[in-house]
């Protein structure tokens, strides 16, 4: 009796392996790669009235299960997705820019780095916990609608968000990619970044706490390493 | 090496300190002056985090220690960088004394090598006589270093075209010719200016550089002094038209937006007549497009006038003296409107009015809400020259750092690719080093063979 058991749960235990290992080999894993863009807009009082920040550096990875359209125009079914992930932001690549993408102001990016700590905490993080599919695109050109809800941390401190965004799977004769594109107006104070608000050789300048995040993320698949030789 | 060494090149404080009083005589003549806007931020700036970068002065003449001198300087100015001269290098050992006179914390070695072994030194700034350039900035540039390479980048147009093109590959790397008129803030403001056609038809330059000097360096040791001395000795010295006349003659080209067409030139020694071949007062006619044509002489026999550029259009001329500039203008030249109230310079019977960069912008002030005091050395196109390489070099580093920390280190391409598009300040590239050296080379061979050389433009090619 006793040694049927411990069987049963051998067996138990191989299935619930297997189980785990097969919904593993059905993840699909994608990293960050180059041609991405995060985008900061905000208000002042003076001079300017709108700051813009750039960055073209957008870090990490995410992983997909099963039901996420990884092929444009994949036919697919609205509803929870099994995602998760992460995205960061360096704060040093973040530089204050034109309207015309053109370098503003050495003075405008101390302030910034200074204001996100960035001695302290080197990078912006997201992390993604949640996603959910609102609606397949109109046309294979067109990107999926998700709601996605994950973590933010900014200058270390972490609050959760929720935000539509857009993905676009995008096939090359080399590989497999997507496009991730939303943004989200967030109050920096809830951050504990306290907007600035001080006399530059511009004048006295203050600026608004809400501020717009914009982003274009570019993700490849990642190739499944090769078989072992046999 | 003489005591008086700095004085026999003709690099000294004291001429850069001038400013002042070229400031007063220009005024006294009527000029008005065109002013850039200095470095110094006000004191209720906050300080933000700063990037650190060590730096390292390969050679150590009368202006590798200028170079020392302006980068111990970098602290006043307030620029998000701290640049520490980590280590000093001269063959010669009186030289290497006299560097860490104003480098004491720095390492000093008599091999380059050495700084180029030292992961933590990221830039280095090469002032070595001009053949040597080549070894030291391919070495640099292949051990990772950020390099400024004094101009001309070489005597030959084969080695400075190997150089430029060792740069171009680097695009990790900033590379900055030490063309420092293309960093000043002054002649930045200039620029547009003279772009924009507000002299009219611009119709002739001119340009001087007149010292007396023996340009001699003497030293107990006959070898030594004879390596001392390499700017006196044709095949390996462009001569004053390479070592002094490359910098206006390529500012000249930078302000019209063109590349000289031929050049006629004419070398004699008159005066100095020791062992030297290098003439020591030449005269050269560099031609632009349009017919425009550059009129460059100096001398080391004759200091009167000292050293300026003109700029001569149908409606006004500019001069430029050190870091600053006036205009004159045509009686029947269009009004512009702001000259009316900018300072004027009386010169003889002539009116120059002063044309300043950031004039209208209120000047640093200190706590107390007080002017504050500008070192003359922090507004110097070197000193600017210098502060853009180093931001551009720890710009770099820190997109290296931080693309790697975003997708990895092993799309190399991918990377270089990114960090080509990393944004540059103001500053002469490998591009600019190659064609002022190009023309450097030819109107020193028009110098000695009295002739007139046409300048094809494949020459500025760089592959």
């Amino acid at each position: 009796m006793k040694k049927r058991t411990l069987i049963a749960g051998a067996i138990a235990l191989l299935s619930l392996a297997t189980v785990s290992l097969t919904a593993a080999e059905q993840m699909t894993t994608y990293v960050a790669r180059p041609g991405s863009k995060m985008r900061i807009e905000g208000t002042a009082n003076a001079i300017h009235t709108t700051w813009l920040i750039e960055s073209p550096l957008i870090g990490g990875m995410i992983e997909v299960g099963p039901g996420f359209p990884t092929e444009p125009g994949q036919a697919v079914t609205p509803g929870k997705v099994e995602a998760k992930g992460n995205a960061f932001i360096r704060v040093s690549s973040l530089k204050s820019v034109e309207s015309d993408g053109k370098p503003y102001s050495d003075k405008m990016d101390e302030i910034t780095y200074e204001h996100l700590k960035e001695e302290q905490f080197k990078q912006i993080n997201y992390k993604l916990t949640e996603l959910t599919l609102k609606e397949a695109p109109k046309s294979k050109d067109a990107p999926y609608v998700f709601d996605s809800t994950g973590d933010l941390t900014i200058a270390g401190v972490t609050k959760k968000i929720t935000m539509p965004a857009n993905i676009l799977p995008v096939v090359t004769p080399k590989d497999k990619g997507l496009e991730i594109t939303g943004n989200i107006t967030v109050k920096m104070t809830d951050f504990k970044v306290e907007p600035v608000d001080k006399n530059l050789v511009v004048g006295h300048i203050k600026t608004g706490d809400e501020v717009k995040l914009v982003f274009k993320w570019v993700l490849v698949q990642r190739k499944a390493p090769a078989a072992a030789a046999k | 090496m003489s005591e008086n060494e700095s004085e026999a090149l003709g690099y000294n404080r004291r001429d850069f300190l001038k400013g002042g009083s070229v400031a007063t005589v220009m005024a006294m003549m009527g000029g008005v002056e065109l002013f850039a806007q200095t470095n110094a931020a006000p004191a209720s700036e906050t300080k933000a985090p700063t990037i650190k970068i060590k730096v390292a002065v390969i050679g150590l003449g009368a202006w590798g220690r200028e170079i020392v001198n302006t980068l111990g300087r970098m602290p006043q100015a307030e620029l998000p960088i701290d640049a520490e001269i980590a280590a000093i290098c001269d063959t010669y050992k009186p030289f290497l004394r006299r560097g860490a006179s104003a480098a004491p914390a720095a390492t000093q070695t008599e091999d380059y090598k050495t700084i180029l072994d030292n992961k933590d030194i990221k830039a280095v700034v090469i002032a070595t006589p001009t053949p040597s350039h080549k070894e030291v900035a391919l070495a640099a540039l292949k051990a990772g270093k950020h390099v400024y390479c004094e101009a001309p980048l070489a005597g030959s147009i084969e080695d400075a075209r190997e150089i430029a093109l060792a740069a171009k590959a680097a695009k990790h790397l900033a590379f900055q010719a030490g063309l420092q008129m293309r960093s000043d803030k002054q002649r930045l403001f200039l620029l547009p200016f003279v772009r924009t056609g507000a002299l009219g038809k611009t119709v002739l330059t001119r340009a001087q550089w007149h010292k007396k000097t023996s340009w001699r360096a003497t030293s107990p040791n006959p070898e030594q002094e004879k390596a001392l001395n390499w700017r006196l000795n044709k095949a390996t010295s462009l001569g004053l038209i390479g070592e002094i006349g490359s910098h206006p003659i390529d500012q000249a080209g930078w302000f019209m937006n063109a590349l000289p067409t031929a050049v006629t030139g004419f070398g004699s020694i008159n005066f100095w007549k020791d062992d030297r071949d290098v003439p020591d007062t030449v005269q050269a006619v560099i031609e632009f497009p349009g017919d425009v044509r550059m009129i460059y002489d100096a001398t080391l026999a004759n200091s009167f006038d000292g050293e300026y550029e003109m700029l001569y259009g149908s409606d006004a001329a500019i001069m430029m003296r050190e870091s600053k500039a006036w205009m004159f203008k045509e009686v029947d030249s269009p009004l512009l409107g702001w000259e009316v109230y900018a300072a004027k310079l009386k010169v003889f019977n002539e009116t120059g009015i002063a044309l300043v960069a950031g004039a209208s912008k209120p000047p640093p002030v200190d706590e107390k809400g007080q002017p504050k005091q500008v070192d003359p050395l922090t507004t110097t196109p070197l000193f600017y020259a210098l502060s853009n390489f180093l931001l551009n070099a720890a710009e770099l580093t820190q997109a290296a750092e931080d693309y790697k920390a975003s997708y990895g280190a092993d799309d190399l391409d991918g990377m270089m690719e990114a960090l080509g598009k990393t944004r540059r300040r103001a500053s002469a590239g490998y591009l600019e080093g190659f064609q002022a050296s190009v023309t450097a080379v030819k109107a020193n061979e028009a110098i000695l063979t009295g002739k007139r050389i046409e300048l094809k433009p494949e020459w500025y090619e760089l592959s």
